[in-house]
C-alpha cells in the first residue's frame, strides 16, 4: 500500500521534513505576497494598524472569558481544569473553488464509510472480496459484535462527522483522520464566528463570506428525519457525560440552540424496549438520542457493566427499531487509524470512483516490513495509537527523545494491531496575531457532516492553530487554539 | 421539563431561602444579646435558635457537655460542616443546584449567585470571629435578595419558575412555623395582657426575625400582643412570610405546573389549605397553638413528600 507513496510525491514528503520552511502558507505566496484572496484582508490588516488589532484581540479573549466558553483538560496536575479557548482574530480563508473539492471529497467519503460500515455489520462483502484484510477487523478494538444484523433507521451509521484535513507542502488538501465516534468542534466553529463578526466587522466587507450558524438547525432536521415515529413529533435529546466531561460545554450548546433536553444517562430509563425521558409530568417517550457518550459507557447491560453514564436497556431499544441513536454503535471500526489507509480502496469498492481527497500514506505495524521501516525511522515518523485521538497516546518523532522512541518501539513491538505510523508532514501555515506581532503557525481545519435525508456540510469548519511556534501539534488539550474559518460564496 | 432539573430548580431557591432566614434569626438573636435582659441566661437566650433549625439533637453530638453558648451556637448555624443545614453548606447547595440547572435560569441569576458563593466560601473557610457575624448575615440578605429579585425579573414564567418558587415557599412556611412554635412556647403568653417590656422585645424579636416588625406596627397600634402576632404570621395574605401568603403562593405555582393526574399533591396542598381555612387566631390559641403547628408542619412535610413523587421521582408506572 505504502510504495505507491514512496515512488510518488510521498517518498519527497519524507525527504522535508527538516524546517518548517518548507510547509504550505495559507497566505503568503512563496513572493511574501499575500495570495490573492488575502489582498483584501491584508489591506485591512494595514489600514486597522497595530494599536487598534491589539485591542480587538483583547476585547475577543475577554468576550470568550465573559461568556464561559471553555474546555475542560485531563491533565495530571491539573484534572478537570476549565480553559477559556484561546482564538486567533484573523480569519482563515478558503476559496469557492477549494470548498467545492472539498464538499465532494467529504461526501463521496462519508457515503463510502457509511456503506462500509453497513457491509462490514451485515454480510461483510468487503472482506470475502479481500479488499480489506479480515483480520485488520476482527482485531480492532472498535468492532462492535454485539450490534451485528442490526438495521439501524434509514441504514445510516454515521450521522454527524468533523473530518480533519490538512494541507501538505504542495497546498493539497488531505485526510488526516475521519472522526466518525462523537466528534466535537462544531459549537465553537460557530462561536468564532459569532465573536469574529464582533469584533472585526470591517473585515467582512470585501468578502462574501458563508454562513455556519443554520448548523443546529440542520442538525435538528437530520435528527428528527431518524425519528421511528416520524419527524412532526419527534422527541430528541443530547446525552451527555455530564459536567465533567471536556466539551460538556459543546454538549449544553447544542441542546439549547436546537432547544431540546440535554439528558443525563440517570434522566432516561428503558422500559419495554422503549426509551423515556424522566419529567415533572411523568414519562415521555424519546425517538432520537444524540448521545456524546462514547459506545463502551452507552448501555451498561451490552457494554461495559460499571458504567453510570449510559441507560440500561438502550441498544434493545435501538435492535428493535423504537429509537435512533446519533452516532450509531460501532461507527469506531471505520476510523480505526489502521482503517484509514484502506480508505481509498472503501471508496473505489463501494462506489466505483477515485477519491476525491487523498489520505495520508499510512504504515501498517502488522506488516513487518512496514514495521522494520519505521522502527529505523522514527525520529522522522508520527505514531499514533490506532484507538486513540485528541493527540493523546502519540509521538512526534522529531520532537521526540530516545527515551520516548524506545518506549514507543516497545509498545509497537507488544502490540503491532494498536499501531500505525505516518511520515511528519508540514501542515501548512498560516499568519496569526500574537502579542502584537503578525507570525506564521501551522494549522488543520475540520469541517462538519451532517447525514440526514442527505449529506450536508456547512461551509465552514473549526481552523485549529498550533499556537507554539514550529509546533505541528493543533489539539486543544496539546495547547492548540483556533481561528474562525471564512468558505467564500465566489 | 425533566424531573432532575425540576428538583435542582426547588433546592437551588430551598436552600438559599434556609441560609436567609438562618442568617436572620441569627442576625436578630446577635443584635437582641447586645443589652441584657434580667433574668435570661445566655442559653435560654440562645437554645431556641437550634431548636427553630432542628440543631438541637446535633448539638449535643458535638458538644457533649451541652453547653450552650452564643459562640458555639454562631458556628453551628454558620458555618460547621457538622451541621448540614449550615449557612455554608445551604449556599453550596443552592449554588451546585443552579450549576445543574445553569440553562434554565438566566445568566444573571447564575452569574450572581455564582460569584455570590465564591465569596462566602472565601469567608467561611476560615472560623468567623462573632464580630464579624453580622456583617456576613447582612452580606448574605443582600446577595438573596439581589438572586430573588433577578429570578423575579429576568426568569421565564413556566414550570421552571414554578419550581424555584416552591423551594422557595416551602421553606419559608416552614420556618414561619417553626419561629412562631419555639419562640410562643417559650414567652407562653397571657393573653389578657398587653406585653410587658420584655414581652415587647421578645415579641419584637419575634417579628424582626420575619421582617414583619415595621409591618405589624403600622397594623397594629394597640402594641404588641401576642394574639395579634399570631394573626398577622399565620394569618395575613400580604405579610410574605405569613403562612397563609406562602401557602397561597404554593397554590399558584402548582397551578402553572400542573398537577399530576392521581398524583399526590393535590391533596397535600388542599391539606395545607384546609388547615388555614377560616380560622381565628383566638381559635387557634385556644385550641393550642403548638398542637396547631406541629400539625402544621407535618402537613407540610407530607407536601414535601408528594412533591417528590410526583415531580422528582419519575413514576415509572407511565411506561407501557
Amino acid at each position: 500500500m505504502l510504495k505507491q507513496f514512496q515512488s510518488g510525491g510521498g517518498g519527497q514528503l519524507l525527504d522535508r521534513s527538516e524546517g518548517p520552511v518548507m510547509a504550505f502558507h495559507e497566505f503568503y505566496r512563496d513572493d511574501f505576497r499575500p495570495r490573492e484572496h488575502y489582498l483584501p484582508m491584508w489591506e485591512h490588516i494595514q489600514r486597522a494598524g497595530q494599536q487598534s488589532l491589539a485591542s480587538k484581540a483583547r476585547d475577543a479573549q475577554l468576550a470568550l472569558h465573559n461568556e464561559g466558553v471553555t474546555f475542560t483538560l485531563y491533565a495530571d496536575e491539573e484534572a478537570g481544569v476549565e480553559r477559556v479557548w484561546p482564538f486567533d482574530i484573523l480569519p482563515r480563508i478558503i476559496t469557492a473553488h477549494e470548498w467545492a473539492q472539498i464538499e465532494a471529497g467529504l461526501k463521496q467519503r462519508i457515503r463510502a464509510l457509511n456503506l462500509f460500515l453497513k457491509d462490514i455489520y451485515h454480510g461483510q462483502r468487503i472482506l470475502k472480496d479481500g479488499v480489506v484484510p479480515p483480520e485488520l477487523i476482527y482485531r480492532g478494538k472498535d468492532l462492535c459484535r454485539e450490534i451485528m444484523d442490526i438495521d439501524p433507521p434509514h441504514d445510516i451509521y454515521i450521522h454527524i462527522s468533523g473530518v480533519d484535513l490538512i494541507r501538505d507542502e504542495e497546498g493539497r488538501y488531505l485526510v488526516l483522520e475521519d472522526n466518525l465516534r462523537t466528534p466535537s468542534g462544531v459549537s465553537y466553529m460557530i462561536e468564532n464566528r459569532i465573536i469574529e463578526r464582533r469584533i472585526l466587522p470591517e473585515f467582512f466587507s470585501s468578502y462574501r463570506v458563508r454562513r455556519v450558524e443554520h448548523y443546529p438547525d440542520l442538525l435538528l432536521q437530520a435528527l428528527r428525519y431518524l425519528s421511528p415515529r416520524g419527524p412532526a413529533d419527534a422527541v430528541v435529546v443530547v446525552l451527555t457525560p455530564g459536567v465533567f466531561n471536556s466539551a460538556y460545554f459543546e454538549h449544553s450548546f447544542l441542546a439549547r440552540e436546537m432547544g431540546v433536553e440535554l439528558a443525563e444517562g440517570r434522566d432516561l430509563v428503558c422500559r419495554n424496549d422503549k426509551v423515556y425521558l424522566k419529567t415533572t409530568l411523568g414519562l415521555r417517550q424519546v425517538d432520537v438520542v444524540y448521545r456524546r457518550v462514547d459506545d463502551e459507557y452507552l448501555d451498561p447491560l451490552v457494554f461495559r457493566a460499571d458504567s453510570v453514564l449510559g441507560v440500561a436497556g438502550l441498544i434493545n431499544a435501538w435492535r428493535a427499531g423504537n429509537v435512533a441513536l446519533v452516532n450509531a454503535p460501532g461507527t469506531g471500526i471505520a476510523d480505526d487509524k489502521a482503517v484509514y489507509a484502506y480508505v481509498p480502496e472503501i471508496i473505489r469498492y463501494y462506489l466505483g470512483e477515485t477519491p476525491i481527497l487523498p489520505s495520508v500514506p499510512t504504515y501498517q505495524m502488522t506488516d513487518h516490513q512496514d514495521r522494520a521501516y519505521v522502527l529505523d525511522n522514527m525520529e522522522r515518523m508520527v505514531i499514533k495509537s490506532v484507538a486513540e485521538s485528541g493527540g493523546y497516546g502519540m509521538l512526534m518523532g522529531p520532537a521526540s527523545t530516545p527515551a520516548q522512541r524506545a518506549d514507543f518501539a516497545q509498545r509497537i513491538n507488544a502490540d503491532p494491531r494498536n499501531y500505525i505510523a505516518q511520515p511528519v508532514i508540514q501542515i501548512s501555515r498560516h499568519i496569526c496575531y500574537l502579542d502584537g506581532e503578525l507570525e506564521s503557525r501551522h494549522l488543520d481545519f475540520r469541517p462538519f457532516c451532517i447525514h440526514g435525508s442527505e449529506i450536508d456540510v456547512v461551509p465552514g469548519g473549526l481552523t485549529r492553530v498550533a499556537m507554539t511556534k514550529g509546533s505541528l501539534v493543533v489539539n486543544s488539550s496539546q495547547g492548540g487554539g483556533s481561528k474562525d474559518t471564512w468558505v467564500l460564496a465566489d | 421539563m425533566l424531573s432532575r432539573i425540576a428538583e435542582s430548580l426547588y433546592w437551588m431557591t430551598r436552600h438559599l431561602e434556609r441560609a436567609d432566614n438562618t442568617a436572620r434569626v441569627l442576625d436578630i438573636n446577635v443584635v437582641h444579646m447586645l443589652e441584657s435582659d434580667e433574668g435570661v441566661t445566655e442559653e435560654a437566650q440562645w437554645r431556641p435558635l437550634l431548636t427553630i433549625v432542628g440543631a438541637d439533637e446535633g448539638f449535643e453530638d458535638i458538644y457533649p457537655d451541652g453547653r450552650v453558648t452564643v459562640q458555639r451556637v454562631i458556628h453551628l448555624l454558620t458555618q460547621d460542616p457538622n451541621n448540614p443545614g449550615c449557612i455554608h453548606t445551604s449556599l453550596r447547595l443552592a449554588r451546585e443546584n443552579a450549576r445543574a440547572a445553569r440553562d434554565r435560569i438566566s445568566n444573571a441569576m447564575w452569574e450572581t449567585l455564582n460569584e455570590f458563593w465564591l465569596a462566602a466560601d472565601r469567608s467561611l473557610r476560615v472560623k468567623l470571629p462573632p464580630w464579624q457575624a453580622a456583617e456576613l448575615y447582612a452580606f448574605v440578605h443582600r446577595e438573596v435578595a439581589t438572586f430573588q429579585g433577578l429570578t423575579q425579573s429576568t426568569m421565564m414564567r413556566g414550570q421552571e419558575h414554578g419550581f424555584a418558587v416552591l423551594g422557595s415557599l416551602h421553606e419559608r412556611a416552614d420556618m414561619t412555623a417553626r419561629i412562631l412554635d419555639v419562640r410562643y412556647h417559650l414567652l407562653l403568653p397571657d393573653l389578657s395582657l398587653v406585653g410587658s417590656p420584655l414581652d415587647y422585645y421578645q415579641w419584637g424579636a419575634l417579628l424582626k426575625s420575619l421582617s414583619g416588625f415595621d409591618a405589624y406596627r403600622r397594623r397594629y397600634q394597640n402594641g404588641i400582643r401576642p394574639i395579634d402576632v399570631v394573626e398577622f404570621v399565620m394569618l395575613n395574605p400580604d405579610f410574605p412570610r405569613s403562612l397563609i401568603y406562602c401557602v397561597n403562593g404554593l397554590e399558584r405555582a402548582l397551578a402553572r405546573i400542573g398537577y399530576r393526574p392521581n398524583g399526590e399533591t393535590e391533596g397535600a396542598m388542599q391539606a395545607l389549605r384546609e388547615q388555614l381555612r377560616d380560622i381565628q387566631a383566638g381559635e387557634i390559641i385556644e385550641r393550642g397553638l403548638h398542637e396547631y403547628l406541629d400539625d402544621l408542619l407535618e402537613r407540610l412535610a407530607d407536601f414535601g413528600a408528594a412533591l417528590q413523587t410526583d415531580y422528582f421521582d419519575a413514576y415509572l408506572g407511565d411506561a407501557s
